[in-house]
């Protein structure tokens, strides 16, 4: 497995020069002293050449994961030589066991040991209720726990190859969001995303065993590797939550992921989370199909807006956990024909703006405003759903897709964008 | 070593767009040791015993007066820095000696046995002039520096008279943060407010003697809680986050103090309230503080309440705001708030009732006195209760009807009026 495709859990992967706000996520550049975007003070770089400073490097503030015994298995973290070097080169100042080193998110104030900003009393956040992940600079996400919620249930896992255009581009991202009637499903969903991660990353042209053949050829293993990585997911929440399995109410969550591979994008789902194809211009399409009774609905002709205001639009009719009825994801691929963004998100964003057409207005309006950094954007369709209520957690992921210069694979017309469903 | 606990009660669910967060916040101190046991032994302590030695108090009360400033002194640690005043329109250092060359000294077996003669030996005359009491006290305790916890006692049977009533507040006014004074009245001919105005801005307590024999059971529990406070001096320090706005910091228990005003500012955000000398015991504050209101579902620390012991924090208790659209949550009232919030009222209720009956409006006393007894009743009481019946006759304790006593003693007015203040705990 390749540097590039891996991503400590939790970590914002950055290029030199470039640091994540603690605040709100913006990526900040050399030398600056407030966050462009929310005036949050940042902290000093490390000497030239060193890696991420602590405050632009999560990791060093703790794990979202702190606990989570399935962690401890997270190939990321634990062979990847890569990975490894860079641990060694820490410059000395992002101790781990310095959690309160990082500002409040609100004011940016020291956050004193009772866990409560010294100016504004906003309470510490916790790894586990915002992070985000960048690991290429074409892949980001960003996981937040909203407003209305007190714990952050969605999760996400994501992997790249360094350069979007790469033939072989290469990139996963998952989401899994945790259903908050069910205690636990904060620990479940972050173990579920993290298992489909590592399984996918395992097609990939650096992974253990790479997905070969004709853009057409590949579509039939990715697929297959996508039910692979929901049973993956599936089996660490068992892991995971062990004897909790036992409850009436066991923890669960959704499954939701999208690969990017060269010109491929195959989508994969179980629940509401979705995949979504957002072009740079044309028609926008969700690629997933909610496994949900609002789907079900809309599938026996109630318009879509009724369906989905309805007081059971959210009751999921698949999901993963201990009494899942089907673990194994329904999957989608599709070729597209010019550039845009592939997003896999939560009900928490798509719920302000369910229609594909909607959220791509969203996606384009937000991308011109804020540009086309992933990890920019992905905070900002956050911070948008934080605006509109936060009535949910809200999980954003966005892998940038650049047409290839390459001629169209065998077989298949690139201008037609077709999408084929694979089960 | 002195250790001092503190916890907040509260109701931390606030309503959409509601701002005012209250909270109850017990402060316990345990393990203080005696007086001066926290360093420089008892001669870190300084002692005052003031007595009135107007003609007034010719016969029992000088004599009484007399036996329980010997019974106080019995009291006063080894070690001590002390004094007795004789006042009267004038102060006069009745021990050390007027000649001695020291003004306060340190208490030994001898001194103790000369202070006492020199007791035996005041004689009553003149007029009460209170302001010249404080500041001869004031100007003794200077003279010990190195004694950083001091505390006084003050005895009087009779009005402020020879002297203006602003001497006596500009006094207080100027020796306040410079020593602790308990303040005591004999008999009915003194007035509440003005020994009130003492004890409150010095940090002490007020209270009604009715009989002379009784000072000196009364001046032996005083000294000998002053001797028992290991800890010389604390603040409460009260910190709110920035835009907020603090409404109020009471001391409710065990007596109302409002100590709103005497903030002294930390930092921008953080004010110190000084609350004296510390012994083993629990005070109850209450703080409200409003912020700025935010969306359902968030949370802010909205207080945190700390004591300070030599400018270093040794507790703190956090008050929290948290934004729910739950009313099941939000409509909870908190019992301690209510109770102390209730018993606060019953103060000022005794108060302006006995102030309106002074003055004549009896309309306006029927129906404070009416209410107070409708809040003791409420909050549990029972004393304020029993003090309230020797005034008025109740008809319907739950409505708060009344009826004013005619021929009412002066005694039960002044008990009634002394012990307003004094709270009842929180049934828990």
């Amino acid at each position: 497995m390749s540097d590039s495709s891996s991503t400590a859990p939790g970590e914002t992967v950055a290029e030199s020069s470039v640091l994540a706000c603690p605040a709100c996520g913006e990526p900040s550049h050399d030398g600056a002293r407030f966050c462009e975007a929310c005036g949050t003070p940042l902290a000093p770089l490390p000497p030239a050449g060193g890696d991420p400073a602590p405050t632009g490097d999560p990791t060093s503030t703790g794990d979202p994961a702190t606990g989570d015994p399935a962690s401890t298995g997270d190939p990321a973290t634990d062979d990847d030589p890569a990975t490894d070097d860079a641990a060694a080169t820490q410059p000395a100042t992002s101790d781990p066991a310095a959690p309160a080193a990082r500002p409040c998110v609100r004011c940016g104030g020291t956050v004193a040991e009772d866990g409560y900003c010294t100016e504004c009393g906003e309470p510490a956040a916790s790894e586990r209720d915002h992070w985000a992940e960048r690991p290429a600079a074409w892949v980001a996400g960003v996981c937040d726990r909203g407003v209305r919620h007190s714990r952050n249930e969605d999760a996400m896992a994501l992997a790249a190859s360094p350069s979007a255009d790469d033939e072989r581009a290469f990139a996963a991202l998952v989401v899994c969001d945790g259903v908050s009637s069910a205690p636990d499903s904060d620990v479940a969903s972050l173990a579920a995303a993290r298992a489909a991660r590592d399984v996918l990353a395992s097609g990939s042209q650096e992974g253990a065993a790479p997905v070969t053949g004709e853009p057409s050829a590949r579509i039939g293993a990715w697929s297959a590797l996508v039910g692979e990585a929901s049973r993956a997911a599936q089996s660490a929440i068992l892991a995971t939550v062990g004897d909790m399995a036992d409850r009436e109410n066991p923890p669960s969550c959704t499954f939701a992921t999208a690969v990017v591979d060269g010109p491929l994008v195959v989508a994969g789902w179980v629940g509401d989370s979705r995949a979504y194809w957002v072009p740079d211009e044309g028609e926008a399409r969700q690629l997933s199909v909610d496994d949900s009774w609002a789907q079900e609905m809309i599938a026996q002709g109630v318009p879509r807006a009724m369906a989905e205001t309805s007081p059971q639009a959210h009751a999921i009719t698949r999901w993963l956990g201990p009494d899942a009825p089907d673990p194994v994801a329904r999957t989608a691929a599709t070729l597209p024909d010019r550039d845009g963004w592939v997003l896999v998100c939560s009900d928490g964003l798509w719920n302000y703006c369910s229609p594909a057409a909607d959220l791509a207005g969203l996606v384009r309006a937000t991308h011109e405003r804020v540009g086309g950094e992933p990890q920019a954007l992905a905070g900002a369709l956050v911070d948008w759903a934080n605006a509109q209520g936060g009535r949910d957690n809200i999980t954003a992921t966005l892998a940038r897709f650049v047409r290839s210069a390459a001629p169209a694979p065998d077989g298949l017309d690139p201008d037609l964008e077709t999408t084929i469903p694979t089960t | 070593m002195a250790e001092f606990a503190a916890e907040v009660y509260q109701n931390e669910f606030l309503s959409e767009g509601a701002t005012d967060v209250h909270a109850i916040v017990t402060v316990t101190c345990t393990g203080a040791g005696s007086a001066g046991s926290a360093g420089g032994g008892a001669g870190g302590v300084a002692e005052i015993i003031m007595v009135d030695t107007s003609g007034s108090m010719s016969g029992r009360n000088i004599e009484a007066a007399k036996h329980a400033a010997q019974v106080a002194v019995d009291q006063i640690l080894d070690g001590t820095w002390f004094a007795i005043v004789g006042g009267s329109h004038v102060a006069n250092r009745a021990f050390p000696y007027p000649n001695a060359r020291m003004a306060m000294v340190q208490m030994e077996p001898g001194a103790r046995a000369e202070a006492k003669r020199a007791i035996s030996m005041l004689t009553p005359g003149g007029g009460t002039a209170m302001s010249t009491w404080l500041r001869l006290a004031d100007q003794l305790f200077a003279t010990v520096p190195q004694a950083t916890q001091r505390h006084a006692i003050l005895l009087t049977d009779g009005k402020n008279e020879s002297e203006p009533r602003a001497n006596l507040s500009a006094a207080v006014r100027d020796v306040t943060g410079h020593f602790q004074c308990d303040a005591r009245g004999v008999g009915s001919r003194w007035q509440v407010d003005e020994l009130r105005e003492i004890s409150t801005a010095l940090l002490g307590t007020v209270d009604l003697i009715a009989d002379p024999a009784e000072i000196a059971a009364d001046f032996e529990k005083l000294m000998r809680a002053s001797m028992a406070r290991g800890v010389a001096s604390a603040d409460l320090r009260v910190w709110a986050p920035q835009g907020a706005q603090v409404l109020f910091v009471r001391q409710v228990a065990p007596t109302v103090e409002d100590l709103t005003n005497r903030r002294a500012e930390v930092n921008p955000l953080t004010g110190a309230y000084p609350t004296g000398s510390w012994g083993d015991e629990s005070r109850d504050y209450h703080v409200a503080v409003r912020v700025g209101s935010k969306p359902v579902g968030s949370e802010q620390l909205a207080a945190r309440v700390q004591l300070a012991v030599n400018g270093e924090v040794v507790s703190s208790g956090l008050v929290k705001a948290k934004w729910s659209d739950d009313e099941s949550l939000t409509t909870r009232i908190n019992p301690e708030v209510a109770h102390y919030t209730g018993q606060t009222e019953l103060a000022a209720a005794i108060q302006e009732g006995l102030a309106a009956k002074a003055a004549g409006d009896e309309a306006t006393a029927t129906v404070k006195l009416g209410r107070a007894v409708q809040l003791a009743q409420q909050t549990g009481n029972d004393e304020a209760t029993s003090r309230l019946r020797k005034v008025v006759d109740i008809d319907n304790e739950e409505q708060g009807t009344v009826r004013l006593k005619r021929n009412t003693s002066t005694l039960d007015e002044m008990a009634l009026d002394t012990a307003s203040t004094k709270t009842t705990r929180v049934r828990r």
